[in-house]
Formats: C-alpha cells, structure tokens, sequence
C-alpha cells in the first residue's frame, strides 16, 4: 500500500510540475502580442486583459503655427466572469486632459460565433470607427471621410447581436443604439440646434453621457472575407436623431437619418489596398434649419481609395509602408429648402507619406496632406504630419 | 496488489479526469470522422516526458496531443491547444496525418468577437499541407485578414509552434 501511495503522489506531482512549466511565459518576442496579459498569468490575471493605444502628433500646416498633442492615450480592460461571459472597456483620453469612455460592453457568447452584446459600443460603419488603432491604418491622421462623414468615434449605448459563419466566411452584427442629439432648449424659450453644415452628425454624437433619448435607431453590418487577402463591408444605419424632452413635440428639432457605407479592405504579399464609400441621406434638414438658424446638408457623402506597399522584405518583423490616399468628402453634397450648397465643405485630400512599424504595434508616421476645397478664393492650408502610435 | 492491476487503475481515474470536456470532444470527434472519413477510431493522448516538454515552443501536456488509430493502424494525430485572440483565448485544433502533415485546422471556440474571422474555413484552408519543415510567413505565405491582425498573427505563430514542436520531437525520434 506504501508503494501505491507513492506512486500516485509521483504521479500527482508530475502532472503539478508540467502544468506549470508549460504556463510559464515565453520570451519571443512575436508571441508577446499583449504584454500586459502575460504580465498577469497567474490564475487570476488569466481573467483579465490589459492593453491600450495612443497616438501622438505634430500637425504643420503651412504658413502656420503647428500643433504638438497626446491626441489620444486609451486604455483597455477586460475581464472574463466566464467562457461565455466578458466585459470590456475602453477608458480614453483625448488631448490629455478630457477623459471619455469609448467603449464599455458585456459581451454574452450564447452559442459557438454568436454574441449577445450591451453597453457602450462602436456603430459599424465603414473601416476606422472599428478599427482605429494606430497601427492599422496608414496617415498620421485619420480618414477625413471618417471624421466628418462618419463621426469617428462613433459610439453610443445600446444592445445587440453579432456572429459569423465560418463555413461562408460572413460576419455580422445587428443594434439597436440610442441616436445622434440634435437640439436642446436654449432656455430662453428658443431652440438650440447642434447639427451642422461644417462637420455633419459629429456634433450630435451623445457618447454615453446623460444622453437623452426618444426613438431608438438600428445599425447593422455584414462583413465578407471569404477571398484570401480580401475583406468587404455593407454598413448600414437608420432612425431618427434625439431632441431633449421639453423640445422634441416642437417640428424641426429632429431629423432622420439614413447611412449607408460599403468598405473593402485588400492585402497581398507586401501590397495593401483599402477603399470606402459613405452616403448619409437626412430628411426633415429643411425645417430644422428653419428653426435652428443652422446650416445643415440633407446629404453627407465621402469616399477614399488608399494603395500602400511594404518597401521592406516581408520576412522582417519590421515594415515601412509607402502610401497614397485620395479622398473626396462633402457634408453639402445636398442641400434642401433654400439653403445654398457651400462649396468650402466639398473637400479632397491627397495624403502620402511613410509608415514604419519598428516593431508590430509600435509604428512613426510621417505624411504630407495636400488639402482643396471646390470653393474658389478659401483655400485650405496643406499640411505635415508626423506622429508615434502604440497599441498592445 | 497487482502492479499491473493498480497501473490500469492510476490510468484510467487519469484518464478520467483529464479527458477533454464533452463540447470539445464531440467537436473534435466530428473532425476527424470528416477528414479521415472513418466512423470508430481509436483517441488516445501521447504523453510527452515533462523533460521534453520544456525544449518544446507548444505545449504539450496530457490533454494537447492525442493519435488517432484504427484497427491499431496509425492515421494520424490531433493537436488542441488554445491561443490568444484580443481580450480572449480560443481553442484551436490541428490534424496531422501519420507523416505530421497538416490536414486540417480548425478553431473550436472563440470567446470574443474581434478577430473572429480567422475561424473562416476558407482562411484555415491556408495551413492545409504544411509540415515541419515549412516557415510560415504573416504576408508572405499566409494571408492576413484586415481587421483580425491580432488573432492571425496568433494563430500564425500558434501553427510555427506546433510545426517547430514537431520537427523536435521527431528529431528525437519521439513521434
């Protein structure tokens, strides 16, 4: 019996020991894709994730002042209750001292590639509201289309479904979210209207904070990726935008808002490829520029196409992209009523410049914007970029 | 007591509670009837020397390599393991054929949505034939799919590991 005891003792202290050589961390550095989670393998930390992104920039236009920024510096926890169960949060700040959540949801798995999701999350539509890290697209910026056409980083409080289907290689994610805030009551019996030609919906973006809502909107995306190298994007997102309580009865305070957006995405060796087209189609601008006094489009339109080459052998785990973007975005590209179409917002940019991933997620930018309008006698300045960003 | 008798015992109370869960199994066993086109086989974990196992860039502890047999013939082995994705892990499946060439890849489960796509058969597809003595390249010879940078480089480096652990272990004439 002595034997048998010892034995099983071996045995037991034989499985102890491999358990924990194999957990132990490995030092290559391609397989630290998220240090900090490695940082926490104990028990414990295996529940939770740490990582964070940030860009740092220098913007130069010419003839003019440039600006130094910690643009933005976000944080992200995770925390896994369960196989089936994960918070995730993203906690931002911009510009140093404003601090915003971007992202804070419960993801539910009810089946294998089928999530259940609520909280604060990002609207699928189009490339870069989903996926902005610095280290995945080219330009010390981003997309001009994806700030005044789609109002990077769009995000608000709602729930949903997301999943796939391996076997057709398709994604896709259905919400209802809360929508854009269009006017508030000034206080003085007059209507406040936050929309506006210059910039579109960015405006409206409510953020998760005290935000007010009336009618709920729906966003859905399909994402195809079933030819290598290859990945496409149908966007969609409807509904009406938000007026606070005691203005929404009043006619004009709201709008309705129709978007939809088509993305590709294309990587083939050392060659990269993306492109967007976003129309957004507003209804009722008419009457709420009528009461608001402001000045916005009933059509916002934006479109790009990128090309980018890796000029580096692509068995380093360094790359140096060469890039060039075109893009062409107007948030007059309708008018309604008699409002005339302001030609200082039908904008193009040619930016190009370098990419260098010194190491996969740590990458220096630096890119030369040459910016026009269609309006004759204002011109926009042209600029130099440079800029670090990180994301672990 | 029988010494034979006790072993028999200590192996099977092992096998028992180290056996994969059931959701795997049932997902793995459906796997292998598909690919080697057969209907009973044999799953039986290799155990590799804990010695061994620390030379190796996997892991393989008692419940990540198993060989798959038919009327005591050798088809092939499976490998499970799990790797990282964003905020997650996934459970990944590989089957070899008796020659450690890759016949299938497959991810079991994954936890989160980002980086979901790389569970597209059509992407997996990609690993199909390749042995231990292939490097795979991100870009180069695999394909990446924009926006799951993260989980393929993982599921990248997760196939050099295992092809790498394997070259190792035959060269110490193990498998």
């Amino acid at each position: 019996m002595k034997n048998t005891l010892t034995i099983i003792t071996i045995l037991i202290s034989l499985i102890a020991f491999s358990q924990t050589s194999q957990d132990s961390i490995t030092f290559n550095p391609q397989k630290q894709l998220n240090a900090a989670q490695r940082l926490l393998s104990g028990n414990y930390g295996k529940a939770i994730t740490v990582g964070a992104y940030g860009e740092v920039t220098y913007n130069q236009p010419e003839g003019q002042n440039g600006e130094l920024d910690v643009q933005r510096l976000v944080l992200l926890f995770g925390y896994k209750f369960n196989d089936k169960t994960q918070f995730v949060t993203e906690v931002e700040f911009e510009h140093v001292e404003e601090v915003f959540i971007e992202q804070a949801f419960i993801n539910y798995n009810v089946a294998s590639n089928i999530s259940l999701r609520g909280g604060l999350m990002l609207i699928p539509m189009g490339i870069i509201n989903e996926f902005h890290e610095p280290t995945t697209f080219n330009g010390v910026e981003r997309p001009a289309v994806d700030n005044l056409i789609v109002p990077t980083t769009w995000r608000e409080i709602g729930v949903g479904v997301s999943g796939r289907f391996n076997e057709i290689s398709l994604g896709y994610q259905a919400y209802i979210f809360n929508g854009f805030k269009s006017a508030s009551s000034d206080g003085e019996g007059g209507i406040n209207g936050i929309l506006k030609g210059s910039n579109g919906l960015r405006s409206g973006r409510q953020k998760g904070i005290k935000s007010t809502v009336n009618s709920p909107t729906i966003s859905a995306k399909l994402d195809y990726y079933g030819v290598p190298g290859l990945r496409l994007g149908l966007s969609g997102y409807f509904g009406k935008t938000q007026a606070e309580d005691d203005v929404d009865n009043i006619d004009g305070t709201t709008i309705g808002v129709s978007m939809i957006g088509l993305d590709a995405r294309y990587a083939y060796q050392r060659f990269t490829a993306r492109g967007q087209f976003i129309h957004a189609d507003l209804s009722d601008t008419e009457a709420y520029n009528n009461l608001t006094g402001r000045d916005l489009g009933s059509a916002l339109q934006g479109w790009y196409i990128e090309g980018a080459y890796n000029l580096l052998p692509q068995d380093k785990s360094q790359r140096l992209f060469a890039f060039a973007r075109y893009e062409q975005y107007d948030t007059h590209s309708k008018t309604d009523g008699g409002l005339e179409r302001n030609d200082a917002y039908n904008r193009n940019d040619l930016t190009t410049g370098l990419s260098y991933h010194i190491a996969p997620g740590v990458v220096l930018k630096g890119d030369y914007q040459f910016r026009d309008n269609a309006a004759s006698g204002i011109d926009v300045a042209n600029r130099l970029n440079f800029g670090i960003g990180v994301w672990f | 007591m029988n010494i034979n008798f006790l072993l028999f015992l200590i192996t099977a109370s092992f096998l028992m509670s180290f056996g994969l869960p059931k959701n795997i199994q049932k997902k793995v066993d459906k796997e292998i009837e598909k690919t080697f086109n057969i209907e009973t086989f044999n799953f039986t974990a290799v155990l590799i020397d804990a010695e061994i196992n620390k030379e190796l860039p996997s892991k393989f502890g008692e419940n990540n390599f198993f060989k798959i047999e038919t009327n005591n013939t050798l088809l092939g082995y499976a490998y499970l393991s799990k790797a990282p994705s964003k905020t997650a892990e996934f459970d990944y499946l590989v089957l070899l054929d008796k020659d450690l060439i890759v016949l299938k890849s497959k991810v079991l489960i994954y936890r989160e949505d980002y980086g979901g796509e790389i569970g597209s058969s059509r992407w997996l597809r990609q690993f199909i034939g390749k042995s231990d003595s292939d490097t795979l390249i991100l870009d180069k010879n695999i394909i990446a799919i924009s926006g799951a940078t993260i989980s393929v480089r993982s599921m990248t480096n997760a196939m050099n590991d295992l092809l790498k652990s394997l070259k190792i272990l035959q060269s110490k004439k193990i498998l």
